[in-house]
C-alpha cells in the first residue's frame, strides 16, 4: 500500500512542469557550483604548494646570518585546503590565507580573500553546500506543500480514505514518494559530482577524503529528511494549500536567511571578543610586565642571571661557558609564549563560544545545525583553522628555540657578532601539516550532529500524527 | 489625481486597517528594523572606542617620548641606541608614528557593510606600507561568513517579502473573493483600482520603512548636525523608496498574468530568489572568473623576493641613494656605511621592485569592481546593496578614498623625515609637535549623491517599465475565472 501511494506521488511530481524546471536548475547550479569549487580547490592548492616550497627554499638559501637574524626573517604558512572543501568554502573566505613565522611574534592570519573580494561576496558563495542547505529545501517545499491541503481541495482526499487507507500509511507512501522524487535529481548530481571531481583532482586526494564526504553527504540527508517531514506535516495541518505554503516559506525565510545573522548579533553580545588594538595592547602590557604588572622586563632578566650563574657555578657573565644572550632571547621568547597562550587561548575560545551558540540555535532552525556539520566535514570551519594556526605557532616556537639554542650553545662570546652557517637552516624542518582526522571533526560536530538527529525522530514522530489528524474537508 | 482614486485610497485604507495582516507586519517590522539599527550603531560605537583608545595611545607615547628627549637634551643617556627619541629614525617608526583614522561617517549605523573586512585606522609609519596597511580587526570568521543583522539587511532581502507579502494577490484574492466584478461593474478601469490599491501600499511601507527607521536612527542618539547627514538620510530613504517600487511593480506585473493567489505568491518567491540570492551569487562567480585577483599567496612571495634582491645590493644602492639626492647631503658627508640611509634605500628599491605586482593586483580589483558597477544592475537587490553602503559609507568607495588620504599622507610622513635621518638630525622635544599630523576628510557629499544617483535611476527604470508593463497588461484581465 504504501509503496503504491509512493509511486503515485513519484509519478505525479516527475510529470509536473515546475517540479521538472525547478530541479533542472537545481542540477545545473549543483552541478556548476561542484565543478567551480573543485577548480578553486585545485588552483588554490596549487599556489600554496608552490608558496610553501619557496617559502621553504628561502629559509635554505640564506647566507650565513646571526641565527637571530634568520628567525627575525623566519617563514611564511600557507594554510592548505582539504579536497571536500571544493562543496563547502565555509569560513575559508574570511580567515587570513598566511601567517608570518618570526621571532618574538605570534601573528594573526592576514589576507583574507573576502577583503579582495567585491560586496558581492557578501551575498555568499555558490557552493553545493549553498544549493542544498537553501535550494533544495524550498524545492522540498514546492514538491510537497500541497500534498494534504491541496488533495483535500480537490476533494481526492475524502476519496482516498474511503478507500479504507489508513492515513499513517498515507503518511509514509507521501514522504517516500517525495524523498524520491527528490532522490532522482540527488542521486544523479551526486555521481556526476563526484566523477567530476574525480577527474580533475590528483590521485588519492579524493579517495582520502571520502569518508568525509560520505559523512557529508549522509548529514545532508538527515537535513532533506527533516523538510521533507516538516513540509507533509504542515501541508497535513494547514487550513488551505496556500496557508501551508506561506507558513513553510516563512519558516524557510527564517532557517536559511535570519537565523544565521540574528543570532551573530547574539553571540557576539554574550561572548565579546576584544579590538584588535585592546588585543595587541594587551599583550604588549604583559610582555613587558607579566599578568600581574610586577613580573618587569628588568627582574626577569636578573632572575634568569642569578640563575644561569648558579647552575654554572660562575661569578660574572663572562665566565659563563655558555652565551648569555642567546638563553635571554629564549627566556624572553618562552616569556612570551605564556602570554599568546592566554590571550590567543581566551580570543579563540570566546570565538568557539560563539560558534557553539550557533549549533544550539539549531534547534531552532536546523540550517545552523547543518552548515556547521558541513563546513567541519570539510575542513573549512573554525576549528580547523584554530587546528592549523596551532599548528604554525608550535612549528614557529621549535624554529626559534632552534635559533637561540645554537646562539647559546655556540656562540661563544660573539654575541650579535656571531653567524651560523647555512648547515644551521637545514637542521630545522620543513614545516609539515597533517589535516586532522575525520573523528577529531566529527567529535567537534557532536552538538550540531545530535540536533540534527534530534529533528530526523522529532520530526519522524510528529508527522505522522499529524497526518493521523488530518482533517478531510 | 481623479476623485476616484482617492476614493479607492481611502476605502483600500478602511480594509487594509480592518485586516490583521498590516497589524501583524508592522510591528513585526519595527521590531526588525529596530534590531537592525541597534547592532549596527554598537558595532559604530565599538570602532568609536577603539580610535579613542588608539589616540589616547598617542597622546600618551608622545608625552613619553618628549619628556625622554627632554632629559637626554640634559644629559641623560638614551635605554639604547635603537630607541633614542631624539633620532629621526626612531621617531618616524617607533616612538612618533601617528595614527590615521578613519572615523565611521555619519549613518554607518545603518549599513555594517564592508566595514567588518576594512581596517579603519593605521599607525602610519616612515617604513613600507605593506607593514602597517594589513591592520584587520578581530571577528570570529563564522560571524563574518553569516554577515550582520543590519538595517541594510532588513532592507535588502526582508523588505521585499514584506511587500511582497502585501501585494501578492492585489488583484488575485479580490477575483477569488469575488468582489473584483461588484468593482469592476463599477465605472472604474481595473488599472485606476490597482493603481490605488498598490499606491496606498507603497505609502504605507515606506512611511512604515522611513518612520522606524529614522526613530531607529535618533535613538540610538546619532546626531543630524554632522556635515552632510541630511542629505544623506535623504539619499537613503530615496534608495529605500525605489528599491520598494520595483517590488510593488514586480507585484503588479505578476498579478497581471491572472493567475491564483498561491501560483501568484510562488512566482513571486521565485523572483525573489533569483533577484535576491542567485543572481548576486552568479554574478560574483563571473566578476571573480573574469578579473580572477591575484593570490595573495604570491604577492607575500614577491614581496620577499624584493626585498631579499634589495637587501642583497643595498651598499650599491646606498650609494646610487646620495647619488640621486644630492640635495639630502648637501654641505655635509656622505657616510658609506650609514645604516638608516642604506634602508631607506633599500626599502625604496623594494617598494619600486613589488610595484607591478601591486599595480596587477589593483588593476584586476578595480576591472571587478567596474564590471561589477555595470553589471549589478541585473539585480535590484545589488543596487540596493551597493547604494546603501555608499550613502553609509561603509562601502568599498569610502575606503578607497580613506586609502588614498592614508597614501599621500605616508609620503607626506617620509617627505618630512627622510632628509632629516640622512643629515642625523638630532630632534628636539618640540619637533615632536611639529610632525605632520593626518586630517580625515570626508568624501564630499556631492560624490557620493552622484553615485547614489546612478544607482536611483538602476532601480527606478527597471521599476517603471514593470509597472508600466504590468498596467498594460492589466487591460487583458479576465475579470471571471
Amino acid at each position: 500500500m504504501i509503496a503504491q501511494i509512493a509511486r503515485k506521488e513519484f509519478t505525479e511530481t516527475l510529470r509536473d512542469g515546475r517540479f521538472r524546471w525547478a530541479a533542472a536548475i537545481v542540477f545545473v547550479l549543483l552541478f556548476a557550483s561542484v565543478v567551480m569549487g573543485g577548480k578553486h580547490y585545485r588552483d588554490v592548492k596549487r599556489q600554496h604548494d608552490l608558496a610553501r616550497a619557496e617559502t621553504r627554499e628561502q629559509w635554505l638559501r640564506q647566507p650565513a646570518k646571526n641565527p637571530h637574524s634568520a628567525a627575525h626573517y623566519g617563514i611564511y604558512a600557507f594554510k592548505p585546503k582539504m579536497a571536500p572543501s571544493a562543496l563547502d568554502r565555509g569560513v575559508d573566505p574570511f580567515v587570513g590565507q598566511s601567517v608570518w613565522l618570526e621571532a618574538h611574534k605570534q601573528n594573526e592570519f592576514r589576507f583574507r580573500p573576502a577583503q579582495d573580494a567585491t560586496a558581492l561576496q557578501r551575498f555568499g558563495d555558490l557552493t553545493a553546500a549553498a544549493v542544498m542547505q537553501l535550494l533544495i529545501p524550498l524545492l522540498i517545499i514546492l514538491l510537497s506543500f500541497s500534498t494534504f491541503a491541496g488533495e483535500r481541495e480537490q476533494g481526492t482526499l475524502r476519496q482516498l480514505l474511503s478507500l479504507g487507507v489508513k492515513k499513517t500509511n498515507l503518511a509514509w507512501g507521501k514522504a517516500l514518494g517525495v524523498a524520491g522524487a527528490l532522490g532522482a535529481l540527488i542521486v544523479p548530481a551526486t555521481v556526476i559530482g563526484v566523477i567530476a571531481l574525480a577527474m580533475t583532482s590528483e590521485n588519492g586526494s579524493l579517495a582520502a577524503s571520502a569518508p568525509r564526504m560520505a559523512l557529508m553527504f549522509m548529514s545532508y540527508l538527515l537535513y532533506f529528511i527533516s523538510f521533507i517531514g516538516l513540509s507533509l506535516a504542515v501541508s497535513a495541518r494547514a487550513k488551505s494549500s496556500q496557508m501551508a505554503l506561506v507558513i513553510l516559506l516563512a519558516f524557510w525565510i527564517v532557517n536559511g536567511l535570519i537565523a544565521t545573522r540574528a543570532i551573530t548579533d547574539i553571540a557576539k553580545r554574550l561572548y565579546p571578543t576584544p579590538s584588535a588594538f585592546a588585543f595587541q595592547q594587551a599583550i604588549d602590557r604583559e610582555m613587558q610586565s607579566g599578568p600581574d604588572g610586577h613580573d618587569t622586563a628588568d627582574k626577569r632578566a636578573e632572575a634568569l642571571k642569578q640563575r644561569v650563574l648558579k647552575q654554572y657555578g660562575a661569578e660574572k657573565l663572562e665566565d659563563l661557558p655558555v652565551n648569555f644572550a642567546g638563553l635571554s632571547l629564549q627566556e624572553g621568547e618562552e616569556h612570551g609564549n605564556a602570554v599568546f597562550d592566554r590571550h590567543y587561548g581566551q580570543l579563540w575560545s570566546s570565538f568557539e563560544r560563539q560558534n557553539r551558540l550557533k549549533q544550539i540555535a539549531g534547534l531552532l532552525a536546523p540550517m545552523l545545525a547543518i552548515q556547521s556539520v558541513s563546513m567541519g566535514l570539510a575542513g573549512t570551519d573554525f576549528a580547523h583553522h584554530r587546528d592549523f594556526a596551532a599548528a604554525a605557532e608550535s612549528y614557529r616556537r621549535t624554529l626559534v628555540k632552534k635559533m637561540n639554542d645554537d646562539t647559546a650553545y655556540n656562540a661563544g662570546k660573539q654575541d650579535f657578532g656571531y653567524l651560523a652557517q647555512p648547515a644551521l637552516w637545514r637542521t630545522v624542518e620543513g614545516f609539515r601539516y597533517e589535516s586532522p582526522s575525520t573523528g577529531w571533526a566529527l567529535r567537534n560536530q557532536t552538538v550540531s550532529l545530535a540536533i540534527l538527529v534530534l529533528w530526523v525522530v522529532a520530526i519522524l514522530v510528529v508527522m505522522p500524527l499529524t497526518v493521523a489528524k488530518v482533517k478531510i474537508d | 489625481m481623479s476623485q476616484t482614486l482617492t476614493r479607492i485610497i481611502k476605502h483600500e485604507w478602511k480594509i487594509l486597517v480592518a485586516d490583521r495582516t498590516l497589524w501583524v507586519i508592522a510591528p513585526l517590522f519595527a521590531l526588525l528594523i529596530g534590531y537592525g539599527v541597534y547592532n549596527g550603531s554598537s558595532w559604530m560605537r565599538f570602532q568609536d572606542a577603539t580610535l579613542e583608545a588608539a589616540k589616547q595611545e598617542e597622546r600618551e607615547r608622545f608625552a613619553r617620548a618628549k619628556a625622554e628627549v627632554t632629559s637626554i637634551e640634559q644629559g641623560a643617556q638614551p635605554a639604547s641606541a635603537f630607541s633614542n627619541p631624539r633620532l629621526p629614525s626612531v621617531a618616524a617608526s617607533r616612538t612618533g608614528p601617528r595614527y590615521a583614522l578613519a572615523p565611521p561617517a555619519p549613518l554607518a549605523a545603518l549599513a555594517v557593510g564592508q566595514s567588518d573586512l576594512y581596517p579603519y585606522y593605521f599607525k602610519v609609519t616612515s617604513q613600507s606600507k605593506q607593514t602597517f596597511t594589513a591592520n584587520d580587526e578581530i571577528e570570529n570568521p563564522t560571524n563574518l561568513l553569516a554577515g550582520r543583522f543590519d538595517l541594510a539587511f532588513v532592507i535588502i532581502y526582508l523588505y521585499p517579502l514584506l511587500i511582497l507579502a502585501l501585494s501578492y494577490n492585489l488583484i488575485s484574492a479580490e477575483r477569488e473573493q469575488g468582489t473584483l466584478a461588484m468593482m469592476i461593474s463599477q465605472p472604474v478601469s481595473l488599472r485606476t483600482f490597482a493603481t490605488g490599491k498598490i499606491g496606498l501600499r507603497a505609502l504605507v511601507v515606506l512611511a512604515l520603512a522611513a518612520g522606524f527607521s529614522l526613530a531607529a536612527f535618533l535613538l540610538t542618539g546619532a546626531g543630524l548636525s554632522a556635515d552632510g547627514v541630511w542629505l544623506r538620510l535623504l539619499l537613503w530613504m530615496a534608495v529605500v523608496g525605489a528599491y520598494g517600487a520595483f517590488w510593488f511593480a514586480l507585484a503588479i506585473l505578476v498579478n497581471a498574468f491572472g493567475r491564483n493567489s498561491a501560483t501568484n505568491a510562488m512566482a513571486l518567491a521565485g523572483m525573489w530568489l533569483v533577484l535576491a540570492l542567485i543572481l548576486p551569487a552568479l554574478l560574483n562567480v563571473a566578476v571573480t572568473t573574469i578579473y580572477p585577483v591575484p593570490s595573495r599567496v604570491e604577492m607575500i612571495q614577491a614581496t620577499r623576493r624584493a626585498s631579499a634582491e634589495a637587501t642583497a645590493k643595498g651598499s650599491q644602492l646606498l650609494a646610487k641613494y646620495y647619488e640621486d639626492h644630492p640635495e639630502l647631503t648637501a654641505g655635509g658627508q656622505a657616510d658609506t656605511n650609514d645604516f638608516y640611509t642604506r634602508s631607506i634605500a633599500v626599502q625604496d628599491e623594494t617598494d619600486r621592485l613589488i610595484q607591478p605586482v601591486i599595480d596587477h593586483f589593483d588593476r584586476q580589483a578595480t576591472g571587478q569592481q567596474s564590471l561589477l558597477d555595470r553589471f549589478r544592475f541585473l539585480s535590484p537587490a545589488v543596487v540596493a546593496q551597493s547604494a546603501l553602503n555608499d550613502i553609509a559609507g561603509t562601502g568599498a568607495a569610502r575606503y578607497r578614498h580613506f586609502l588614498g588620504l592614508v597614501d599621500a599622507f605616508h609620503q607626506n610622513w617620509r617627505a618630512h623625515f627622510t632628509p632629516r635621518i640622512v643629515q642625523k638630525a638630532l630632534l628636539v622635544a618640540d619637533d615632536y609637535d611639529r610632525f605632520p599630523a593626518f586630517m580625515f576628510r570626508e568624501e564630499p557629499a556631492g560624490a557620493v549623491a552622484g553615485r547614489a544617483m546612478i544607482g536611483l535611476i538602476g532601480l527606478l527604470i527597471p521599476a517603471l517599465l514593470i509597472a508600466w508593463l504590468g498596467l498594460r497588461a492589466l487591460r487583458r484581465y479576465s475579470v471571471a475565472q
